[in-house]
C-alpha cells in the first residue's frame, strides 16, 4: 500500500515536472521525452462531437492503434457536443474539481472564445509539440486566430473546413452560384431544399455564408458585437431567408435539427441540395454508395465561410501530458493525410506544404478527392474567413427571431 | 403513532438519497434561474430572467405545445390502453403470446420509437411509399407532414405507441383482479352492458386510469428526445428550448435555461400532488 502510493506520488511529481517544462515556450528534446515517459501506459479521454461516423471511425481505427503502438497510450473517445463539454468544465471549475475527466477537447469559434473567457483551458502548450513547431505556421491567420479571436497557444489546429454545397445533378440541373440562384432553384423545385436550424454548426455557417454573400464580410467585421447593430446590418440577408422560406422543405416551417439529418435526407432523395462543413463529404458518400453517383459539390462564386477547428486541453485535465502526445500525433503528415482522404473523412490538412519533405508531400498528393469534388485550390480561393466568434450566437438568435416565426 | 414513526424511520435511507439527489440537482438550477451564478461572476439575484423568458415570444407557444403534446398523448394512451386491456381480457389472450407482444413497446427506448415513427411517417417513409404506390399521392410533396410538423403529430405518435401498452398493462391487472361478481350482479339486476361498464367497472378503474394518465403526462411533458428529433423548429417543446439555452456558448445565458427548468419542475410537482391524490383514491377503491 505504502509502496504503491509512493509510486503514485512519484508519477504525479514526474507529471507536474513534465507539465512545467511542456508549458514553457522553449522545450528541449529531453523534456518531450519526459512527456512521453509520463504518458506511457495511460489513457487519454478525447471529448468531441460524435455525430459523424467517419470521424469517429478515423479516431478509433487510425489514431487509436497508432497511439497504442507507438506510445502505449489508450485513446478513449467520448462523443459529446461542445456545449455540454463546456458546461461540464464550468461545473467542475465551480466545484473546485482539479482531476477532471476530459483530457482533449475538440473545439473552435464561439466555444473557444467562451472557454478562454472563463479560463477553462490549459496552456499555452502548442509550442511544446514537436510537430507543431516543425510543420505548422504559428503566425498564419487561420492558426493564430480562431473566428477572429487570438488562439495564443491554447489550442492546436486539427483540420480546416469550409462550407460546401452538394446537389443531385440529375434532378437539379444548375449549380446555384449565389443566393439569387439558390432562390430560383428553390422556386423550381419547391420542398427539396433546406438547411439545419441554427445553432446547429452547419446551419449557422450556411446563414453566415448567405449573410456574407448579400451584405459582404467587410461590412460586418468592424461592427461591435451588439445585437441591434448586427440586426440592422444583416437585415437584407434575413429578408432573403424569409423570402426563401415558402419554397423550402416543409415550407420553411420546420428545419432539420442537425447536419446528420441533411445527409440522411439527401441520401434518401428527400432533398436535392444539401450542405456540409466537411468539404469532401459528398464525394466520400458517393464512394460509399450512400449518395447518388450524380452528386456534385460546389461553392458560391463569392465564396463560402471556412474555418480551422482545433484541439485544446481543459484546465483540469488529469492527463495533460498524454493529451499533448495525442495532439502531437494528430499533427503528423501521416495522420493529416489519412483524414484528408474523402473515403476516410475529407478534412483539409493544417500543415504547411513548404515544410514537408517530398515523401511527406506524396502522402497528400496520392489522395484522390473523389468524383464531383470541388478542387482544393479553387475552394480555398473562394474561402471567406469566419465572422468574429462573439457574433455567432447573436446571429443565431436573430435568425430565430426573424426567419422562424 | 409508534408505527408511523417506525415507518418514517424505515423510509429515511431512501428519502435521504432521493432528497439529496433532487435538492442537490435542483438547488443550483433554482439559484441560477435568479441570475445567481458565481462561477461566471453573476452574484446579483434578479427576477429579470423570469420577466424576459415569460415575456419572450417563444415561451408561451413552447409551454402550450408541451402541455398539448403531453395531454393528447396521455389521454389517447389511457383510452386506447383501457380498450386494449378489455379486449385482451375478454378474448382471454392477456396471458398468451398476444399479451407479451403488446408489452414490447414498453421496453423499447424512446429514441428507437422515434426511429420507427420516422421510418413510417416521414415523407420518404413507408406510409408515403405505400400511398404513392397505390396512387393516392403523386409525389412525396403530396404527403401531409406527419413528422417535424407544428402540431407535433409525430411526437404524439411516439408517445402513444409507448403509452398505450403501458396503460393496458396497468388496467389489465386491475380488471383481472376485479371481483367479476360485481359485473354479473349488475347485469342480473337489469343493467345493460354499457350501464354495467359505465356505473360499475369504470368507477373502479378510474383511480388507476387517472394515476396512469398523470405518470404518462409527467414523462412526456418533461422528455427531450422525441420533440428534439422529430418535433418542429418552432415552437420547440419546453425541454428542448431549455436545452438549447443550456448549450449556448456564453454561460451567462444559463439563467434563461434554468427559468424553464424551474417551470418544468414546478409543473412536475403539481403532477406529483395530483398523482398522490389519485393514488389515495385508488387505495380507497380497493
Amino acid at each position: 500500500m505504502t509502496f504503491r502510493s509512493t509510486i503514485r506520488t512519484k508519477c504525479c511529481m514526474l507529471l507536474l515536472f513534465a507539465l512545467f517544462f511542456a508549458a514553457a515556450p522553449r522545450l528541449f528534446a529531453s523534456d518531450w521525452g519526459a512527456v512521453l515517459d509520463a504518458s506511457r501506459g495511460t489513457t487519454v479521454n478525447f471529448y468531441g462531437w460524435g455525430g459523424d461516423p467517419n470521424v469517429n471511425a478515423w479516431l478509433d481505427t487510425f489514431v487509436a492503434p497508432r497511439l497504442k503502438e507507438r506510445y502505449g497510450i489508450a485513446l478513449n473517445r467520448v462523443g459529446m457536443g461542445i456545449g455540454e463539454v463546456l458546461n461540464k468544465l464550468l461545473s467542475e471549475k465551480a466545484a473546485g474539481k482539479t482531476d477532471g475527466v476530459i483530457d482533449v477537447v475538440w473545439i473552435n469559434g464561439e466555444n473557444f472564445f467562451a472557454a478562454r473567457r472563463n479560463d477553462l483551458l490549459f496552456g499555452p502548450f502548442t509550442q511544446a509539440l514537436p510537430n507543431f513547431r516543425e510543420f505548422v505556421d504559428a503566425a498564419a491567420g487561420d492558426v493564430a486566430f480562431d473566428f477572429g479571436f487570438p488562439t495564443e497557444g491554447y489550442e492546436s489546429p486539427y483540420g480546416k473546413a469550409q462550407l460546401v454545397f452538394f446537389r443531385d445533378t440529375e434532378r437539379l440541373k444548375e449549380a446555384p452560384g449565389g443566393h439569387e440562384e439558390l432562390l430560383e432553384a428553390a422556386k423550381k423545385h419547391p420542398g427539396t431544399i433546406t438547411y439545419p436550424a441554427p445553432p446547429d454548426f452547419t446551419g449557422s455557417a450556411f446563414v453566415r455564408t448567405v449573410v456574407c454573400d448579400i451584405v459582404g464580410r467587410e461590412a460586418l467585421a468592424s461592427l461591435p458585437a451588439d445585437k441591434e447593430a448586427l440586426r440592422k446590418a444583416v437585415a437584407p440577408a434575413m429578408e432573403f431567408l424569409v423570402a426563401l422560406k415558402p419554397y423550402l422543405w416543409m415550407r420553411g416551417e420546420s428545419y432539420p435539427a442537425s447536419s446528420s439529418q441533411i445527409k440522411n435526407m439527401f441520401a434518401d432523395g428527400e432533398i436535392l441540395l444539401g450542405m456540409s462543413y466537411t468539404p469532401f463529404l459528398a464525394p466520400g458518400r458517393v464512394a460509399a454508395g450512400e449518395f447518388p453517383e450524380s452528386t456534385e459539390s460546389f461553392v458560391f462564386e463569392n465564396g463560402t465561410v471556412g474555418n480551422t477547428h482545433f484541439l485544446a486541453i481543459p484546465f483540469n485535465a488529469s492527463n495533460a501530458s498524454g493529451a499533448m502526445v495525442v495532439i502531437n500525433e494528430i499533427l503528423t503528415p501521416e495522420a493529416q493525410a489519412s483524414k484528408y482522404d474523402p473515403a476516410v473523412w475529407g478534412d483539409l490538412p493544417v500543415l504547411e506544404y513548404a515544410r514537408l519533405s517530398s515523401e511527406e508531400r506524396a502522402l497528400f498528393e496520392s489522395v484522390d478527392t473523389g468524383k464531383g469534388a470541388v478542387p482544393l485550390d479553387f475552394m480555398l480561393r473562394r474561402r471567406v474567413p469566419e465572422l468574429p466568434a462573439n457574433f455567432i450566437p447573436i446571429l443565431d438568435e436573430i435568425w430565430r427571431e426573424t426567419v422562424l416565426k | 403513532m409508534k408505527s408511523a414513526l417506525r415507518a418514517y424511520l424505515l423510509l429515511t435511507p431512501a428519502l435521504l438519497v432521493l432528497g439529496a439527489l433532487f435538492l442537490g440537482g435542483f438547488a443550483p438550477s433554482f439559484l441560477q434561474s435568479f441570475g445567481y451564478f458565481p462561477a461566471v461572476g453573476m452574484t446579483e439575484p434578479t427576477l429579470s430572467f423570469y420577466r424576459e423568458v415569460f415575456g419572450g415570444r417563444e415561451f408561451l407557444p413552447s409551454l402550450l405545445f408541451s402541455l398539448r403534446i403531453a395531454f393528447l398523448s396521455s389521454a389517447g394512451a389511457v383510452v386506447f390502453g383501457a380498450l386494449l386491456a378489455l379486449l385482451l381480457l375478454r378474448t382471454g389472450r392477456g396471458e398468451k403470446i398476444e399479451g407479451a407482444l403488446a408489452a414490447i413497446p414498453v421496453i423499447v427506448p424512446h429514441t428507437v420509437a422515434v426511429l420507427l415513427v420516422l421510418n413510417l411517417l416521414a415523407r420518404t417513409g413507408l406510409l408515403a411509399r405505400l400511398l404513392f404506390a397505390s396512387g393516392f399521392i403523386s409525389s412525396p410533396d403530396g404527403m401531409p407532414s406527419l413528422v417535424f410538423d407544428r402540431g407535433g403529430l409525430g411526437v404524439i405518435a411516439v408517445y402513444l405507441w409507448k403509452g398505450i401498452p403501458f396503460a393496458a398493462a396497468v388496467v389489465y391487472v386491475v380488471l383481472r383482479n376485479m371481483n367479476t361478481r360485481l359485473w354479473e350482479s349488475a347485469t342480473v339486476l337489469g343493467a345493460s352492458r354499457f350501464q354495467a361498464f359505465r356505473y360499475v367497472v369504470l368507477p373502479l378503474l378510474l383511480p388507476s386510469l387517472s394515476s396512469t394518465f398523470v405518470l404518462l403526462f409527467g414523462f412526456s411533458f418533461g422528455a427531450f428526445e422525441a420533440p428534439f428529433l422529430i418535433g418542429p423548429t418552432f415552437p420547440r417543446a419546453l425541454p428542448v428550448a431549455a436545452y438549447s439555452a443550456y448549450i449556448h456558448p456564453d454561460p451567462t445565458f444559463r439563467p434563461y435555461s434554468m427559468v424553464m427548468v424551474v417551470v418544468i419542475t414546478f409543473i412536475a410537482m403539481l403532477l406529483v400532488y395530483l398523482y398522490s391524490f389519485f393514488l389515495a383514491g385508488e387505495e380507497r377503491a380497493s
